[in-house]
């Protein structure tokens, strides 16, 4: 199956070629022509010819269009990459066309304005094409949408190409031999559920090869992944040989935003008619749906969250559930009892336990002190939230307290209203964060990874951009994903989103995608004040289930033929958080005052706003 | 050269609650909140400040204390112009951590001269009413381990902060004027002979 269409993803006319002493080929003195980047067949080709008599026409208007709003749906119909081995580029009359996927270096000089050398596999090497009128900016950038271009750690005046043009073709392949062709069509029909799960495809060859030579048949070059992980986490030793390599990957624009909207909170009421007579939650699935959806009335919260986090079994009796409730209340003081006991003595020959109440000291005097239960010198529920955590320490010693546990712990206590129960609701709900908090926090790492790899697939560009500012670590994310978006959000935001996570809907990794969201909504604020002050986080739309087969799924931590596989993705809507994010009036403190940012992020460039959220 | 603005990295570091975050944020927005919220992660701030004529943007890091996170704290070191070791004078084992403070510095931000990289150390807290560590012997550490200048600062009530962080400039901007001199002797004795003789004569 092929597409016999030419398309024209750039065009620039005004773009010289010097006279070469070399070559007879270019006797002449300045020669302008035009550059293109097409999509030729079934494959893309970058071509520069003289000017003909009527080339002027082309308007700069047109070269502004390159990034076409549905490139991936031009560059998914690629059927198959011509063959490429040692075609030399066709060069006629000093014009010349070469397949990109030939493409090896691009040597950048600016004297003046930018000249730029092609140099080619084989080192067939081009005339020098140079940009007097400008643009050579966007014509890298177009071509960025085709290739990985990373600079030369030896000169950075070279750009190398990353892309391992097998590897690529094969995966668009993949795209369109498998049952997921359909997704050209979904392209047109739904761009928004459609665009992830194309993303996903790409994403199962880094997976794939991360799970080693049992899927050798799929797998990429080690040293890409070995790239891919070091990048992400410096100090991790991963063996790097070669560039950087990552395929090519198109800019993705989705259009307009569908309308979706949030349901109605689930009511006292509501959750109680899902109690059966014994006390046992019937039609769980149906229950998780309408808190996913809607999250839950204050009211209840109490009884509610006991459940989502796992304290309370959904399939306990009440009788069973008060027998629990004993046994827990009883190890719980126990518990308590062990650290209320050590004398002043121990405590000196024990510095784990001192540096771990000392620490908690501190930080309960440094945890949400503006919220009503927590304000004020002598406040009760400082105590507890102390309690609380002292005792975990004696739960959990080799943990211990690590800090961000309190912000975890607060807003639970908050709503339990009760030591106990808040104790073993924030016991579940650190066995889902304990990796973020252990030693090596290896489980912050991991996320990391899987984040700066969901935004690379999701925003090239603005990941090269990150990543040209030493950025592609994503740091700035450290706090947003250890203390689940605590910080970032009023109070009873938090409340919300915590709850609608712990349904563990759509995907397990679902805060992934809040902060993928978080990235998008950060843009915006930067282009637009008003959008901020709306008050509202949106969710970022959520494919249907079906169409994110296993990579993005997988870091998203989607669980195959589990009941959430049934979730219809285009009711996943907004969240109402009644507040913009944190620290947003910056301007009594100056233009250049980067509140909570993240120094990687200093460029006056749009994105760098992106620390306005921190 | 004076008109030129400069940026100088400072990072705060310490243990946790000695009031790193308090510091920067007395210092950058002259606010002080009692319960401010403990960093997680690492975050910075920048001022713009004048100091013997030079123009200087300061961007000062601020560094979450606990152990836990050295690995996320430790790749922001590099770089750095000048480290402000900072512990509280009501926190005695603050400040018998200091040496580690100071030694996990110079190894992550592969500081190639140790012995003259700019150190300050901050006593804070001077407001709170019992003090576990004296003057004399903060004082003391810092003649031992490199005549660090030592400054107890509140930021609370504002004391010795602005000069504390002036004094982290002026040590930068030392450490670049002796660069500068080294490279200037070896030219100026050429140029200070003809000099001389022209007083003398």
């Amino acid at each position: 199956m092929t597409f016999p269409v030419t398309q024209v993803i750039f065009e620039q006319d005004g773009i010289f070629i010097h006279p070469s002493t070399d070559s007879s080929e270019f006797q002449d003195s300045l020669t302008s022509g035009f550059l293109r980047i097409l999509d030729k067949d079934s494959s893309s080709v970058v071509q520069w010819a003289q000017c003909p008599g009527d080339g002027r026409h082309r308007s700069v208007e047109q070269q502004q269009s390159y990034e076409t709003e549905w490139d991936m749906v031009n560059t998914v119909s690629f059927k198959k990459k011509p063959s490429t081995n040692g075609e030399a580029p066709e060069r006629t009359s000093g014009a010349f066309l070469f397949n990109v996927s030939d493409l090896k270096t691009i040597k950048v000089k600016t004297e003046g304005w930018c000249r730029l050398t092609f140099c080619l596999k084989e080192h067939v090497t081009l005339p020098d094409l140079h940009f007097h009128q400008g643009g050579s900016d966007s014509f890298l950038d177009s071509l960025r949408g085709f290739l990985l271009l990373t600079q030369s750690p030896g000169d950075q005046s070279f750009l190398v190409v990353s892309s391992q043009s097998k590897a690529l073709s094969q995966s668009f392949e993949n795209l369109l031999d498998d049952a997921t062709f359909g997704l050209v069509q979904k392209f047109k029909n739904d761009p928004y559920t459609t665009t992830l799960g194309g993303f996903s495809k790409v994403t199962n060859y880094i997976f794939d090869a991360f799970r080693g030579p049992e899927m050798a048949h799929r797998q990429r070059p080690a040293e890409e992944v070995a790239d891919l992980i070091s990048e992400a986490i410096p100090g991790l030793e991963v063996n790097q040989q070669e560039e950087p390599g990552f395929e090519v990957i198109t800019r993705i624009d989705l259009g307009p935003r569908p309308a979706v909207w949030r349901g109605e909170p689930v009511s006292a009421e509501a959750w109680a008619e899902h109690i059966d007579a014994e006390g046992r939650v019937q039609n769980v699935a149906q229950l998780k749906e309408a808190v996913f959806k809607g999250g839950l009335c204050h009211a209840a919260r109490r009884e509610g969250w006991k459940f989502l986090l796992g304290y309370f079994p959904w399939d306990t009796t009440r009788e069973e559930r008060k027998g629990l409730h004993k046994r827990k209340t009883d190890e719980y003081f126990r518990m308590k009892l062990q650290w209320k006991s050590v004398s002043e003595e121990q405590e000196r020959r024990n510095s784990r336990l001192r540096d771990y109440r000392s620490l908690i000291e501190k930080d309960v005097n440094r945890t949400d002190r503006t919220n009503k239960f927590y304000e004020g010198p002598d406040n009760p529920g400082l105590i507890l939230l102390h309690d609380i955590l002292m005792t975990y320490c004696m739960y959990d010693f080799d943990l211990g307290y690590v800090q961000g546990m309190s912000d975890l712990l607060s807003p639970i206590l908050y709503v339990m209203e009760n030591e106990v129960d808040a104790f073993w609701c924030f016991v579940s709900f650190m066995d889902q964060m304990h990796q973020n908090f252990e030693e090596q926090m290896q489980g912050m790492k991991a996320q990391l990874i899987h984040l700066s790899t969901l935004l690379r697939l999701l925003d090239l560009s603005f990941w090269n951009y990150l990543e040209s500012q030493d950025s592609g670590y994503l740091y700035f994310c450290f706090r947003w994903l250890l203390i689940r978006f605590k910080r970032e959000l009023s109070f009873q935001g938090v409340l919300r989103l915590w709850e609608v996570m712990w349904t563990g809907l759509p995907c397990q990794n679902f805060h992934l995608l809040v902060c993928l969201h978080l990235f998008v909504c950060a843009c915006l604020c930067a282009l637009c004040e008003d959008i901020m002050r709306a008050h509202y986080l949106y969710l970022p739309q959520f494919p249907h289930p079906q169409d994110l087969p296993s990579s993005v799924g997988e870091i998203l931590g989607f669980h195959a033929d589990s009941e959430q596989s049934k979730l219809d993705g285009s009711e996943f809507g907004l969240l109402d958080s009644p507040q913009p994010p944190r620290r947003w009036h910056t301007q009594d403190l100056g233009e250049d005052f980067i509140p909570n940012g993240n120094g990687h992020l200093r460029e006056t460039h749009d994105v760098y706003k992106l620390a306005y959220i921190l | 050269m004076a008109a030129k603005s400069s940026l100088f990295k400072v990072i705060l570091l310490g243990d946790g609650g000695v009031g790193k975050s308090s510091l920067m944020n007395r210092y950058v927005t002259n606010k002080f909140d009692a319960h401010l919220f403990h960093t997680i992660g690492v975050e910075f701030l920048n001022k713009e400040l004048e100091v013997d004529g030079h123009l200087v943007t300061m961007q000062i890091w601020d560094t979450a204390g606990q152990e836990r996170f050295r690995s996320l704290r430790t790749p922001f070191y590099r770089g750095s112009d000048c480290c402000l070791l900072t512990f509280s004078v009501d926190d005695s084992q603050s400040f018998l951590n200091l040496g580690n403070w100071k030694k996990e510095f110079i190894y992550y931000a592969d500081v190639k001269e140790p012995d003259s990289f700019p150190f300050v150390v901050l006593g804070n807290k001077l407001d709170v009413a019992d003090r576990q560590v004296s003057t004399e012997d903060a004082q003391q550490w810092c003649r031992e381990n490199g005549n660090f200048p030592y400054y107890e600062t509140s930021a609370k009530d504002a004391t010795n902060v602005a000069v504390a962080f002036e004094e982290a400039v002026r040590r930068v901007l030392a450490v670049e004027d002796r660069g500068d001199h080294l490279i200037h002797t070896d030219t100026v004795n050429l140029h200070r002979k003809p000099r001389s003789s022209a007083t003398c004569c």
